[in-house]
C-alpha cells in the first residue's frame, strides 16, 4: 500500500494565494486577540485562587457566586468542568493583589450558602481520615473501650475505607452510598449515617496563585519561549542559509499566532500546560520544516542549474507521504486525548490539535515560498550589485 | 556483517533488561507527580522582616535599659519604618561617653548616626544574614512538623537562595489541616501577669492609661467554670519572659482536670531551674501562659514547679495534638505567607491518570495498527522499536528520579510520534529507493544513510527546545520537558538502531536465497 506514490503538485504554482489565506488568518487572529474577546488567561498567570468542586446535584449557580462575592474577593468566575452529569465545577476569584490562601474562605461562603450556617456535625463528604478515625475514636460507636489511642487504631482502618470509597464514588450523595461501603463495622455505619452529614459539594481540587508568584510564572514561560525559538533559529541558520532560517521562523510565528487566535475565539484559558503545548507545536512544526528543508538541499546538489521553484516543489512531492503519514499518526494520537482525555489534558490536547494541522500546512506553504522570496531577492540584489 | 551483527543484539539485550530492571514494578518504580496521585503544593514566604523587628526590638529594649540604669532614660525611642533599625532621643543631660560605650556594648552590630537624633541602623551584612538565617531556620521546622506529621516522601527546599520555600505531600487528604500546622508560628511564653482587666481602657486605668515601659497588653479569652468561652480579657504582662518555646525539652497531648484535652510540657534543665526559680519565688501570683501572642491559660502558683507544666484551653483532641507537635518541631523564627497552593484531590488525580493512559493507548495501538497496515513486514520493525522506546523511557524516568505528570503523558504520547516519525523518513526512503530500482541490500543501505541525516536535524531541534524548557519552565513544564528530552534521545536510539538491527537480522535470513524482496 502507499498513499501519495509518485505525485507532482505544483505547491509553489499557487503560493501567492496560499500566502494571502495565511495572511488572513494570522490577521483573524491577531484582531481576534487584540479587539477581540482576547487571550483567556489561566489561574497560573492571572493569580487567584480556584476550586474544583463536585456538586450532589446540578447546584444553582447564582447562589454559588452569592456566596463567593460576598467575600469581597474581586471578580468571581463559574465555569463547568468536563461532563455535564458529573455537576463539577471551576470556581475562581480574582484576590487582586492580596498575597495568601483564600480556598478555605471560599469553602466555608459556599457551606454557610448551601449547608445553612456554619458546617455543624460531620461532613463526610470534606472530612479527612485523620478527622474521621477521631470522630469514631470520640464517639466509640463498636464500644470497644479502652485508652484514646488505642481507639484511634482500632478505627483507622474503617476511617480510610471510607474515605477510600468516596475517592472512588467522587462524592456520596446520601447515606445509602455507604452501603457499598466494605470492611466497615454495622456499628460504624449506623453511626455514620445517623451522626454523618452528606454535604452539598466535595473539594476535588484547589488552586492558589498569589500575584508574585503569577508574575514569576508569567515571566519563566515567556524566558522559556523566547529562548527555545532563539535556540532553534540559530540552529537552522547554521544548517541551511539565512533565508530558510527566516522561512522556518515566520512559519512558527504564523502557527504560534494561529494557535493564538484559535485559543483566544474558542475562550479556552491558557496555562502553564497550555504553554508546554504551545512549545510542542513549535517543535513538531520546525521538525516538519527541517525535513522538507533536508530535501531541497539533496536535491539542489543533485540538480544544480534547476530553477529553484521546481526543486522545491519536487522535494515537497517527495516528502509529501511521509508528511502526511507522520502528521495523520501524531493527530490520531491527539484526536484520542482530545475526545477521550478528560477536561484536564482537553485544552491541551486542542492546542495540538490545530498546531499539528496548521504546523503541517505551513511547514509547505509558508516556510519554502519565503525561503524562495528571500533567496529569490538575494540573487537579484547579487545581480545588480555585478552590473 | 555477521560479527556486527552480534555486538548488536548484546548492547539492545543489556539495554532492554537495564530499562526493564528500572522500570518494574512501574507503581513503584515511577514517582507520579502530584497532578496523578494527589496531594498538596505549596509556595510559601518566610517574612523576614519579622526576624529584624525581634532583633532590632531587643536591641532596642537592653539600650534602653542599659541607659535608664545608668540615669539617662531616652525619650522617644522608635524602631524605623523598614525594621532595620531604631532611633531615639538621648536625654538632655546624656553623658555623650556613656551613650558612646552602651551603643557599643548594647547594639554592637548597628551602625549608628549621631545627631540630634540617634539613629541605629544594622549593617547590610547583619540584614542579610538575619534574612537568611531566619528562612533556613523555618526550612529546619517546617520539615521538623511535616516529618512528624507522617508524609511519605514529602518534599521540603527552600526555592535558590529567596525567601521562598516549596513544600510538596503526596496523598495527604486534609490540606486545611496541613496548612494551618505549617502555618502556625507557635511561640510559647510564659511571662508573670501584672494585672487583668475586662478592657484594655479598664486595664491601663491602673497605671495612669499608659502601657509601663517593661510591660505589655496581651488579650485572652475569658473562660467560666467549664471552660466555655464567655468574654475577652485583657492582661499586663512583663516584657521579660520565665521561660518560651525554647526551653522547651518536649511536649505531649494529655488532659486537663475536666478530662478535656489539653497540652503537657516538659523543659529542658536549664529551662527547669529558671522555671523552678521563678516558680518558688511567687508563690500565688499568677503567670500567663502566651501562645503567639494570645493568653491561652493564666494559673495561679501553687507550689514550685520545676521541669513540667501544661497548657489548658479551649482545645479539641486534634487541635491539642497539633499544638503539641508544632511546640515539639519548634517556633517559626518569622510568619509565613501562602503565595501559591495547589492541592489535587485523590479522585481528580486517579481519574485523570486512567482517562489520560487510555486515551493515549488507544492512540497509540491505532498507529501500530496503521504501521502494520501500510508497511507491513517492515511495520513490525517500527513496532517493536515503539515497545522498546516506551519501555527504556519508562526505565529511563525511573533512573532520574523524574516524576511523571500529566503534561508528561502527554510528552511520552508525542515522543512515540517522533520515533514513529523516524521509522516512516527511513521506510518512506526506503521504497523510494527500491522504487528507482536499486537491490534490497542497497536500498536498504541507502534509506538508512539518507534518512539519518534528517532524523538527527528534526530531532536535534526539538531537543534544543526541550532543554530550554527545561532550564527555565516550572513545574508541568519541567515535567514536560524531562520526557520529552529523554523520549527524543532514546527515540533515536530505537528506531534508528534497533529498526536496523531487526533489518539486517531479516537480510541476513534471506542472503542464501538472495534478497530479492522486502516486506515493506
Amino acid at each position: 500500500m502507499r498513499f501519495f506514490a509518485n505525485t507532482n503538485f505544483p505547491f509553489m504554482a499557487y503560493r501567492r494565494l496560499w500566502l494571502g489565506i495565511s495572511a488572513t488568518f494570522v490577521l483573524a487572529s491577531v484582531v481576534s486577540m487584540v479587539w477581540g474577546p482576547g487571550l483567556k488567561l489561566g489561574v497560573d498567570f492571572s493569580g487567584g485562587t480556584q476550586l474544583t468542586l463536585k456538586f450532589k446535584q446540578e447546584p444553582e449557580l447564582g447562589r454559588v457566586r452569592r456566596a463567593l462575592e460576598s467575600l469581597k474577593l474581586g471578580e468571581v468566575t463559574i465555569q463547568r468542568f468536563d461532563e455535564p452529569e458529573l455537576h463539577e465545577f471551576l470556581v475562581r476569584v480574582q484576590n487582586p493583589g492580596q498575597e495568601g490562601d483564600f480556598s478555605k474562605d471560599m469553602v466555608e461562603a459556599l457551606q454557610r450558602e448551601f449547608q445553612g450556617g456554619a458546617a455543624t456535625g460531620l461532613d463526610l463528604n470534606n472530612v479527612g481520615v485523620d478527622a474521621l478515625r477521631d470522630a469514631l475514636a470520640a464517639a466509640d460507636p463498636e464500644g470497644v473501650g479502652g485508652s484514646l489511642e488505642s481507639r484511634r487504631q482500632h478505627y483507622q482502618a474503617q476511617a480510610a475505607a471510607v474515605l477510600q470509597l468516596r475517592k472512588e464514588l467522587g462524592i456520596f450523595v446520601s447515606s445509602e452510598a455507604l452501603a457499598k461501603v466494605q470492611g466497615v463495622s454495622p456499628a460504624v455505619r449506623a453511626f455514620l449515617e445517623r451522626e454523618g452529614r452528606f454535604g452539598e459539594f466535595t473539594v476535588l481540587a484547589a488552586e492558589a496563585v498569589g500575584p508574585l508568584v503569577g508574575k514569576d510564572l508569567r515571566n519563566k514561560a515567556a524566558q522559556a519561549v523566547g529562548f527555545s525559538l532563539l535556540g532553534m533559529l540559530l540552529y537552522i541558520a547554521f544548517r541551511f542559509h539565512l533565508p530558510y532560517g527566516i522561512g522556518a521562523v515566520v512559519a512558527l510565528f504564523h502557527d504560534v499566532l494561529v494557535t493564538l487566535g484559535a485559543l483566544s475565539v474558542t475562550q479556552r484559558e491558557i496555562n502553564l500546560p497550555t504553554v508546554a503545548a504551545l512549545l510542542t507545536l513549535v517543535g513538531y512544526s520546525v521538525n516538519d520544516t527541517v525535513v522538507i528543508f533536508d530535501r531541497i538541499r539533496e536535491r539542489l546538489k543533485l540538480e544544480r542549474g534547476k530553477p529553484l521553484p521546481e526543486i522545491m516543489d519536487r522535494a515537497i512531492n517527495q516528502t509529501l507521504s511521509r508528511t502526511v503519514i507522520t502528521s495523520g499518526l501524531t493527530l490520531l494520537v491527539v484526536i484520542a486525548l482530545f475526545l477521550f482525555g478528560g477536561d484536564v489534558i482537553n485544552t491541551f490536547a486542542f492546542v495540538l490539535l490545530v498546531g499539528i494541522v496548521v504546523g503541517t500546512y505551513s511547514s509547505i506553504y509558508v516556510a519554502s515560498p519565503i525561503a524562495l522570496f528571500f533567496t529569490q531577492l538575494a540573487t537579484k540584489r547579487k545581480a545588480r550589485g555585478r552590473r | 556483517m555477521k560479527k556486527n551483527l552480534t555486538w548488536r543484539w548484546v548492547l539492545i539485550g543489556v539495554v532492554t533488561a537495564v530499562g526493564f530492571f528500572l522500570m518494574w514494578p512501574p507503581q513503584k518504580k515511577i514517582h507520579l507527580g502530584l497532578d496523578l496521585k494527589g496531594g498538596i503544593h505549596l509556595v510559601l514566604k518566610v517574612n523576614t522582616d519579622d526576624a529584624l523587628r525581634a532583633e532590632v526590638d531587643s536591641a532596642m529594649e537592653r539600650v534602653r535599659q542599659a541607659l535608664a540604669e545608668k540615669g539617662f532614660p531616652p525619650e522617644t525611642l522608635t524602631r524605623l519604618e523598614d525594621n532595620t533599625g531604631f532611633s531615639f532621643r538621648p536625654a538632655p543631660n546624656t553623658d555623650q561617653q556613656v551613650l558612646g560605650k552602651v551603643l557599643e556594648e548594647k547594639a554592637p552590630d548597628f551602625k549608628v548616626t549621631q545627631g540630634v537624633t540617634v539613629v541605629c541602623r544594622l549593617e547590610d551584612h547583619v540584614v542579610r544574614g538575619l534574612r537568611d538565617m531566619a528562612v533556613r531556620q523555618a526550612l529546619e521546622t517546617i520539615r521538623n512538623r511535616v516529618d512528624q506529621f507522617g508524609v511519605a516522601e514529602p518534599v521540603i527546599q527552600r526555592q535558590g537562595d529567596s525567601d521562598r520555600i516549596v513544600v510538596q505531600l503526596p496523598g495527604v487528604d486534609d490540606p486545611a489541616r496541613v496548612k494551618e500546622l505549617i502555618r502556625a508560628t507557635a511561640f510559647l511564653e510564659i511571662k508573670p501577669v501584672v494585672a487583668v482587666a475586662e478592657t484594655e481602657e479598664a486595664l491601663l486605668a491602673q497605671f495612669g492609661g499608659k502601657v509601663p515601659d517593661d510591660a505589655q497588653v496581651v488579650p485572652g479569652d475569658r473562660r467560666d467554670v467549664t471552660d466555655r468561652v464567655t468574654g475577652r480579657l485583657y492582661y499586663l504582662v512583663k516584657k521579660a519572659s520565665v521561660v518560651t518555646g525554647r526551653d522547651l525539652r518536649s511536649a505531649r497531648r494529655s488532659q486537663d482536670q475536666f478530662g478535656q484535652p489539653a497540652v503537657s510540657f516538659t523543659l529542658t534543665p536549664e529551662g527547669g531551674k529558671k522555671f523552678g526559680a521563678y516558680t518558688g519565688a511567687h508563690v500565688g501570683e499568677q503567670m500567663a501562659i502566651i501562645l503567639d501572642n494570645k493568653v491561652h491559660s493564666a494559673p495561679v502558683i501553687k507550689s514550685q514547679i520545676t521541669d513540667s507544666g501544661i497548657i489548658e484551653g479551649n482545645f479539641t483532641v486534634q487541635s491539642a495534638e497539633d499544638l503539641a507537635l508544632v511546640l515539639r518541631a519548634g517556633a517559626l523564627p518569622a510568619s509565613i505567607t501562602y503565595l501559591e497552593e495547589r492541592t489535587v484531590g485523590p479522585s481528580l488525580g486517579r481519574d485523570s491518570i486512567i482517562r489520560g493512559v487510555r486515551s493515549g493507548l488507544v492512540g497509540i495501538a491505532l498507529v501500530m495498527l496503521f504501521m502494520l497496515v501500510y508497511y507491513k513486514g517492515a511495520g513490525i520493525n517500527a513496532n517493536v522499536a515503539l515497545l522498546l522506546n516506551a519501555l527504556l523511557l519508562l526505565g529511563a524516568m525511573a533512573a532520574f528520579k523524574a516524576t511523571l505528570t500529566l503534561p508528561g503523558i502527554a510528552g511520552i504520547i508525542l515522543t512515540v510520534g517522533m520515533a514513529v516519525d523516524a521509522n516512516v523518513l527511513i521506510f518512506e526512503r526506503i521504497r523510494e529507493e527500491l522504487a528507482l530500482g536499486k537491490t534490497v541490500r542497497n536500498a536498504v543501505d541507502l534509506g538508512f544513510s539518507r534518512a539519518l541525516g534528517t532524523i538527527i536535524d528534526s530531532n536535534l531541534t526539538t531537543l534544543i527546545a526541550a532543554l530550554f524548557l527545561f532550564q527555565f519552565g516550572t513545574g508541568p513544564i519541567k515535567g514536560f520537558a524531562v520526557t520529552l528530552s529523554l523520549g527524543i534521545i532514546i527515540s533515536m536510539f530505537t528506531a534508528v538502531f534497533v529498526s536496523r538491527t531487526l533489518f539486517e537480522l531479516v537480510l541476513a535470513r534471506k542472503t542464501g536465497r538472495g534478497p530479492q524482496t522486502l516486506s515493506i
